[in-house]
C-alpha cells in the first residue's frame, strides 16, 4: 500500500504535502477528511491527530505522521535521490540558512497570511463576521514582512540562498490563497518578491497540485 | 572565537539560544542590544537581521538569525558534546522530532507569545491589555494543552523517549506564560505538569532563565 494522505482540498497544509509528493515523484493515495462536516473532530480521527487538524499521513510501512512541514521534511529526506534534488541542504551552513528560511516562513509569513485567510475566507464560510480591525492589522503586518522579503530577495534568488529549498515551497499554499483573496498586489508590487513568486507558481509540481484538486473535465 | 549572541538578555528568544548553548556546553558572549531604545530597528542592526528582531548570532563570521534555526545549527555543529541527541538522526526519530517542533510552532507558540504581547509588551508600550483577546488566547492554549496531555501520557517527551530541541523550544514563552504571568494551565493536566517540571528544572535552563 503506498503512502496515504488523509486531508482536505480546502486545507493549505494538505496542499503542501501533495506538492512535495509531486516534486519528489512519490505516488500516494488520498483519503478525504470532510472538514466541512467536522470529520476531523471525530474520536477515531483525533486518535491519529490529537489536535484535530488535517493532514496526516500513513506511510507504506504503517508509520504515521502529522504536521505538514514535518511530513514534507520526512518525505524529502526519505526520497532524497528522486525528483527535485536538494530541497533540504546537508552542508552545515547551507542547512542552517535553510532552517532560517523555513523559520522565516513559519513565524513571519504564515501568521499574518493565515490570519488574512481566516478573516476573508474561513469566517464567512462559517457565517462569522470578519473582524475588520484584525484584518487591517494583519495586512499591515504582512506588508512590513514582505518589504523585508524584497530586500532579501534582491540579494539572492531564494529565501535560503541561491538554490530553491523547501523554505520557498512552504509559501505556495497560503501565498496562492492571498491572490484568491484579492491581495495579490502584496507580491506583485514588490519587484524581487514578484520575480520569486512567479518562479514558484510556474513550477510544474505546483500546477499539478492545482489540477489535482480542481480537475478539468 | 566565541559565538556572539546579539540581543536583549531577557528576550525569550535570546534566553532560548543561551539555554541551548548551556545544554551543549558552548561558550558564548552576549552583545547587548538596547531593544527598549529601538536599537533592533536601526539600519546597523537590520544589516544583519533584516526583520529587526532579536537575536542573531555571529559564529566566526557566519551570521544566522531565527532562534530555532540558531538552536538547530549549534546543536548540529556541537553534536558530540553536552546533552546528546537534541536533534535525532534516524529517519523516524527525526520525523517525530520535526512533528514535535511543528506542534510547538503552531499549537503552543502563537498563544503563549500572544499572551506575552497582551500582558507585558503592550504595557511597556503604554497600551491597554485587551482582556477579550487574553481570554481567547487562554481558551486556545488550554485546548491545545489538553492534546499535549494525551501525547505526554504515552511518552515522556514531545518527540518520544528522549528530550529534544522540540521540548526546549517551549521553555522561554512557557516560562513567561506559566511562571511570570501565572497562567494556570497545569492544573488537571498531570502529564503536562510532569513534563513541564522536568524540562524547566534542567540546570541549563535555570542558568539563563532570568537573563542570558
Amino acid at each position: 500500500m503506498p503512502l496515504t494522505i488523509y486531508g482536505s482540498p480546502f486545507s493549505t497544509c494538505t496542499r503542501l504535502v501533495v506538492l512535495i509528493c509531486k516534486e519528489k515523484q512519490i505516488p500516494f493515495n488520498f483519503v478525504l477528511v470532510d472538514i466541512t462536516k467536522g470529520e476531523q473532530k471525530a474520536p477515531e480521527y483525533v486518535d491519529k491527530q490529537p489536535f484535530n487538524k488535517v493532514p496526516y499521513i500513513v506511510d507504506d510501512d504503517g508509520f504515521a505522521l502529522y504536521e505538514s512541514r514535518a511530513i514534507a521534511r520526512y518525505l524529502i529526506k526519505k526520497y532524497a535521490n528522486q525528483g527535485t534534488p536538494d530541497l533540504i541542504p546537508s552542508d552545515l551552513q547551507a542547512e542552517a540558512l535553510f532552517e532560517q528560511g523555513a523559520s522565516i516562513e513559519s513565524f513571519n509569513f504564515n501568521p499574518p497570511a493565515s490570519g488574512i485567510a481566516l478573516e476573508k475566507i474561513v469566517k464567512p464560510l462559517l457565517a462569522l463576521r470578519t473582524d475588520e480591525k484584525t484584518l487591517e492589522r494583519r495586512l499591515v503586518e504582512l506588508n512590513e514582512k514582505l518589504d523585508v522579503y524584497d530586500v532579501i530577495l534582491g540579494k539572492q534568488k531564494y529565501l535560503a540562498g541561491n538554490k530553491l529549498t523547501l523554505a520557498d515551497l512552504q509559501h505556495l499554499p497560503h501565498g496562492t490563497l492571498l491572490f484568491t483573496n484579492g491581495c495579490g498586489d502584496l507580491f506583485t508590487s514588490r519587484p524581487n518578491v514578484a520575480r520569486w513568486w512567479n518562479e514558484l507558481i510556474s513550477r510544474p509540481a505546483w500546477q499539478e497540485v492545482t489540477t489535482y484538486f480542481n480537475p478539468v473535465a | 572565537m566565541v559565538v556572539k549572541i546579539y540581543g536583549h538578555a531577557i528576550a525569550p528568544t535570546v534566553r532560548l539560544v543561551a539555554g541551548v548553548c548551556k545544554e551543549k556546553e558552548i561558550p558564548y558572549e552576549l552583545v547587548p542590544i538596547a531593544v527598549y531604545k529601538g536599537e533592533h530597528k536601526t539600519p546597523a542592526f537590520k544589516q544583519f537581521q533584516p526583520f529587526g528582531q532579536v537575536p542573531y548570532i555571529d559564529d566566526d563570521g557566519f551570521i544566522l538569525y531565527e532562534s530555532r534555526a540558531i538552536c538547530r545549527y549549534l546543536a548540529k555543529k556541537y553534536e558530540e558534546q553536552g546533552t546528546l541527541n537534541l536533534v535525532p538522526k534516524d529517519a523516524k526519530g527525526e520525523a517525530l522530532f520535526e512533528q514535535a517542533v511543528s506542534i510547538e510552532a503552531s499549537n503552543f507558540h502563537p498563544f503563549v507569545s500572544g499572551l506575552a504581547f497582551e500582558k507585558i509588551i503592550k504595557k511597556h508600550q503604554g497600551m491597554e491589555t485587551d482582556e477579550t483577546k487574553v481570554k481567547v488566547l487562554l481558551d486556545n492554549l488550554n485546548a491545545k494543552l489538553s492534546a499535549y496531555e494525551v501525547i505526554l501520557g504515552k511518552q515522556p517527551y514531545l518527540a518520544g523517549e528522549y528530550i529534544t530541541l522540540a521540548d526546549l523550544f517551549h521553555l522561554p514563552y512557557g516560562t513567561v506564560a506559566i511562571e511570570e504571568l501565572g497562567c494556570d494551565v497545569l492544573q488537571d493536566r498531570p502529564n503536562v505538569a510532569r513534563w513541564w517540571k522536568e524540562i524547566s528544572s534542567r540546570p541549563a535552563w535555570q542558568a539563563v532563565k532570568n537573563g542570558a
